[in-house]
C-alpha cells in the first residue's frame, strides 16, 4: 500500500513537472529585436513587418557543416511563407571575436554566393540567441504574434534529414507553420535540434 | 529438393547479411616531417536517415589521418583548431617535452594555429593523438577526433613483417556510440555505445589478403573494454604493445584491450579459403565484475548498452587473394628490449584510486591519503630528471579503470604485488594498462630527457575513461632538472624586426641566454592566432599565414618564465 501511494505521489509530481514544463515552453515570449542584415546592409527589426502573422527564425552560421545543408531549403521556405505573412529571418549569433569565419563580411559573402533571399542578421552581442535560448546551428523557431506579443510556438530541427532533402520524413518546421496558418495548435511544438554548438561569450561550457 | 531450397535460402540470407556491412575506412596516410592537421566539425552517414555531426581531422569525416614518422626525425605539427570550441591535441605515448605534449594546459582556442615540434625518440610502434581538454575530453572524443601515429625505425624495418599500409598492415580503432532520435551521438552520462564504429565505420568489413596480416588495434573507446579474439577461435600473435615491439611474439587466442591501449597482432590467413569470412569479435559476456562493458544487458541506465555482456563482432574479415610478395612466416625474435626492473627503482610512489562518495573517481597522492580531484593549479607529483621510479596504482573501487602515464613508456613489473601475474600480452613497453577493481598494478619508469619546471606545462597521469578523466580522475607531475641561474640578473627585454613584417618576424633578445619558451600571437582585439611552444626563433618566425593588421607578440622566456609583450604590424 505504501508503495502504491508512493508511486501515485511520484506520478503526480512527474505529471506536474511535465505540464508546467510544456506550459512554460509554450508561453515563452520573445522581445522585439533589431539587428543588422548582411543581406541588405540595413538594420532589420521584427516590428518592421507590420502585416506579419509570425516569423520563422533560424539560428545558423557560416561554418557549421550541418547548417550549410539548409541554405536552399530556407530560400524556398521564405519564398513560400513570406507571401502568407510568415517571413523567414536567419540569425548568426556566433562569437565573432572567437570565430573569424563568422564575421559580417563573411556573412555578406555567404548571402551573395548562395543567393539568400531572406535577411541574414548578425546577433553580435548574442542577446537574441540568449532570449530564444538557442543552442545549435541550425536551430529553428516559429514565433507567432498573439495579442501583440511574439510567442514561441515551435522550436527544434528544420526537418529530420539535413543531408538529403528527398529523404525527409518529418517536416517539423513547415508543418508547424502550416498548422498555425490554419489556426490549429502545433502538434509537435518541440523536436531535437542538431548541429554545431553556439558558444556564449564569457560562459564556460562545462560538461556535466 | 528440400536441401536445394534450404541452400538457396541460406545463401540468400548470407547475401543479406553480407549486404549490411560497410567497408572499413582506412585513414589517409601522411608521411614526412611536417604535418598540417585541421581539426573541424564534419558530418557522416552512420545510420540510415539523418547524418551525424562528427569531429575529424583533414579529409576524414570521423577520426583523422595516420601520421607516419621516423625515429630520429624532427617532426613539426601545424595544428589548427577549426572546431566551434577550444580543444587540445595530445600525442599519446610520445616521449617529448611537456610543453609540446598537448595536455589540458595547452588549450588551442578556435581559429588558432598551434605549432609543437619534437625529435622522435620512441621506438617503432603504434601511437595515437586525441583531444585532452579538461572536462571536454569525453565530448570531443565522442565526436570522433583522433588519429594514429605510426613510428618507424631501422630495427623494425629490418624485420620480415607486414608493413604495406592498407594492404597487409591496417590500423583498427575500436569504439561504439549511442544515437539520439535525430541520429546524433549521445553525449551525456552514458558511457557505452550501442553500435560499433571501427575506424568510424558502422558494421565494418574488410577484405584481407590470404597471408599473414598485421593489425594495429587501438581501444579508442569512451569507457568500454574489449576482449578480442576470432570467431573460429584461432590463435594469433601479439608482436607489439603500446611502446613498440615485444622481444618475441606472444601467441594467444584472446586479448583484453582497455581504453587507450594498443596492440599489434599478426593473424595468419594463409590457409583460409579465398571468399571465406571470419569475424574479429569482442567476447564481453561472462567477464568478471568490474570489467567495463561486461555489465548485464540493459539500456535503461548510463551503464546500459546493447553490446554489454555479449559477444559482438568488431570487424568482419573477408579472405581475399594473396598479394605478390606476402609475408609467409613471422619472425621468432623481434627486439632486444632491456626493461627496467623493480631493483632499478630508487624512488617509489603509491597512488590510490579511492572508492565511495558521490564522485569516487579521484586519485589520492598516496594510497592512504585523502583523494583530491584534478586541479589545474596543483602539481601532484614532482619527479627529478633521470630518476627511475616504481609506481604502484591501487584501485580501491568496485569498478575497473584504465591508467595512462604521459611522458615515458614503462614496464609493468607486478600485478597485486606479484610479478607472475603480469600478463604475457602486456610484457612490453606500456603507457596504459587495465587496472581491475580492487587490484593494484606496479610499474617502473625512467623519467629521462625532458625537464621543465614550468607549473603551466606539467605531464599528466589519469584514468583514460574519458568521463572519469573529465570528472577529475587525473593528476599532474613535473620532471625537473637542476637549476642555478640567478633570475634577477637577466633581462627579458626584446625587440621585433622588421616591423612591419610580411613573411618572417625576427626576435632580438637583449640577453640571448634567456631563450624563448613560448610565443603567443594575438590580434589587437585579443583573438589568439598562433601558439608557438619553444619556437626556433633564431631563424625567424613564419607569420606569412596571418592577415594584415596589428598583432601582439607575447613572449615567455625560458629562464624566468615571465611574460613580455610587444606589438608588430603584419603587412
Amino acid at each position: 500500500m505504501k508503495k502504491q501511494f508512493f508511486f501515485l505521489f511520484y506520478a503526480i509530481i512527474v505529471l506536474f513537472a511535465l505540464s508546467s514544463f510544456t506550459f512554460n515552453e509554450k508561453s515563452k515570449t520573445i522581445s522585439n529585436f533589431k539587428l543588422k542584415s548582411a543581406s541588405s546592409n540595413k538594420w532589420v527589426s521584427l516590428s518592421d513587418y507590420k502585416g506579419a502573422k509570425g516569423f520563422i527564425v533560424i539560428f545558423t552560421c557560416n561554418k557549421c557543416p550541418m547548417a550549410k545543408f539548409y541554405s536552399q531549403r530556407l530560400n524556398q521556405m521564405n519564398e513560400k511563407y513570406k507571401k502568407m505573412g510568415v517571413p523567414l529571418v536567419a540569425l548568426n549569433s556566433m562569437d565573432t571575436l572567437a570565430y573569424a569565419e563568422e564575421s559580417f563580411r563573411r556573412m555578406q559573402q555567404k548571402v551573395k554566393k548562395e543567393q539568400l533571399n531572406f535577411p541574414y542578421l548578425q546577433d553580435k552581442k548574442q542577446n537574441v540567441a540568449k532570449d530564444f535560448n538557442a543552442m545549435n546551428t541550425p536551430q529553428a523557431f516559429v514565433i507567432w504574434k498573439i495579442k501583440g506579443k511574439y510567442i514561441i510556438q515551435y522550436e527544434g530541427a528544420i526537418d529530420n534529414n539535413a543531408g538529403d532533402y528527398g529523404k525527409v520524413k518529418n517536416h517539423f518546421l513547415t508543418d508547424a507553420v502550416d498548422e498555425l496558418l490554419q489556426g490549429n495548435e502545433v502538434k509537435v511544438p518541440k523536436s531535437e535540434s542538431f548541429g554545431c554548438k553556439i558558444l556564449y561569450r564569457g560562459i564556460i561550457d562545462k560538461m556535466k | 529438393m528440400k536441401k536445394v531450397i534450404f541452400l538457396f535460402i541460406l545463401s540468400f540470407y548470407s547475401f543479406l547479411i553480407k549486404a549490411q556491412y560497410n567497408t572499413m575506412t582506412v585513414p589517409q596516410a601522411l608521411y614526412g616531417t611536417t604535418f598540417n592537421l585541421n581539426i573541424h566539425e564534419s558530418v557522416k552517414q552512420l545510420v540510415s536517415g539523418n547524418q551525424t555531426i562528427t569531429g575529424s581531422i583533414n579529409n576524414e569525416t570521423f577520426w583523422g589521418p595516420t601520421l607516419f614518422i621516423n625515429k630520429g626525425d624532427l617532426v613539426r605539427m601545424n595544428v589548427t583548431n577549426n572546431l566551434n570550441e577550444s580543444t587540445t591535441l595530445h600525442w599519446h605515448g610520445m616521449h617529448l617535452p611537456a610543453v609540446m605534449d598537448g595536455g589540458p594546459h595547452q588549450i588551442i582556442p578556435v581559429g588558432t594555429l598551434w605549432q609543437p615540434y619534437w625529435t622522435v625518440m620512441n621506438q617503432a610502434g603504434t601511437y595515437w593523438y586525441h583531444p585532452h581538454l579538461h572536462q571536454m575530453s569525453k565530448s570531443q572524443i565522442t565526436k570522433g577526433i583522433g588519429g594514429f601515429i605510426i613510428v618507424k625505425d631501422p630495427q623494425e624495418t629490418a624485420l620480415n613483417l607486414p608493413r604495406n599500409y592498407g594492404v597487409d598492415d591496417f590500423v583498427v580503432a575500436l569504439t561504439s556510440r549511442k544515437y539520439t532520435a535525430a541520429n546524433q551521438f549521445v553525449n551525456g552520462t552514458d558511457v557505452y555505445g550501442d553500435y560499433m564504429l571501427t575506424n568510424g565505420t558502422p558494421n565494418a568489413q574488410i577484405t584481407l589478403p590470404k597471408q599473414i596480416v598485421r593489425l594495429r588495434i587501438l581501444n579508442a573507446e569512451i569507457e568500454r573494454g574489449y576482449d578480442l579474439g576470432f570467431s573460429d577461435g584461432r590463435s594469433f600473435q601479439i608482436i607489439a604493445n603500446d611502446g613498440g615491439l615485444l622481444n618475441a611474439p606472444v601467441t594467444v587466442s584472446r586479448v583484453k584491450l582497455m581504453v587507450g591501449e594498443r596492440i599489434e597482432i599478426l593473424v595468419n590467413l594463409s590457409t583460409d579459403l579465398t571468399g571465406n569470412s571470419i569475424d574479429s569479435n569482442s567476447y564481453n559476456s561472462g567477464q568478471s565484475t568490474g570489467f567495463p562493458g561486461g555489465e548485464p544487458l540493459g539500456t535503461s541506465n548510463a551503464f546500459g548498452s546493447l553490446l554489454n555482456n555479449i559477444t559482438f563482432p568488431v570487424l568482419h574479415i573477408n579472405i581475399g587473394t594473396t598479394t605478390s610478395a606476402p609475408i609467409t612466416s613471422a619472425p621468432t625474435t623481434l627486439a632486444n628490449n632491456v626493461y627496467w626492473t623493480a631493483s632499478n627503482a630508487t624512488v617509489t610512489r603509491t597512488i590510490g584510486v579511492t572508492g565511495g562518495g558521490p564522485n569516487p573517481f579521484y586519485f589520492a597522492a598516496s594510497n592512504n591519503a585523502t583523494a583530491i580531484p584534478f586541479d589545474l593549479n596543483i602539481i601532484n607529483q614532482n619527479v627529478v630528471l633521470n630518476t627511475t621510479e616504481q609506481w604502484t596504482i591501487t584501485n580501491n573501487q568496485g569498478f575497473g579503470n584504465a591508467f595512462h602515464l604521459h611522458d615515458v613508456e614503462f614496464k609493468i613489473v607486478a600485478r597485486n604485488g606479484v610479478a607472475s601475474q603480469v600478463g604475457t600480452h602486456e610484457s612490453g613497453w606500456k603507457d596504459t594498462f587495465y587496472l581491475p577493481r580492487l587490484e593494484s598494478v606496479t610499474f617502473v619508469a625512467k623519467f629521462d630527457d625532458f625537464a621543465d619546471n614550468d607549473v603551466n606545462h606539467p605531464y599528466m597521469y589519469h584514468c583514460h575513461f574519458a568521463g572519469h578523466e573529465d570528472s577529475g580522475m587525473m593528476g599532474q607531475f613535473l620532471v625537473t632538472g637542476t637549476m642555478g641561474t640567478d633570475y634577477n640578473l637577466l633581462s627579458t627585454e626584446f625587440s621585433l624586426f622588421p616591423n612591419p613584417a610580411s613573411e618572417k618576424l625576427f626576435v632580438n633578445l637583449k640577453d640571448t641566454s634567456i631563450g624563448i619558451y613560448y610565443v603567443t600571437i594575438a590580434t589587437i582585439t585579443g583573438r589568439i592566432v598562433m601558439m608557438l611552444p619553444q619556437p626556433e626563433w633564431q631563424s625567424g618566425i613564419d607569420i606569412s599565414s596571418l592577415e594584415a593588421g596589428v598583432y601582439t607578440f607575447q613572449m615567455i622566456d625560458k629562464q624566468t618564465k615571465s611574460v613580455t609583450t610587444k606589438k608588430f604590424i603584419k603587412k
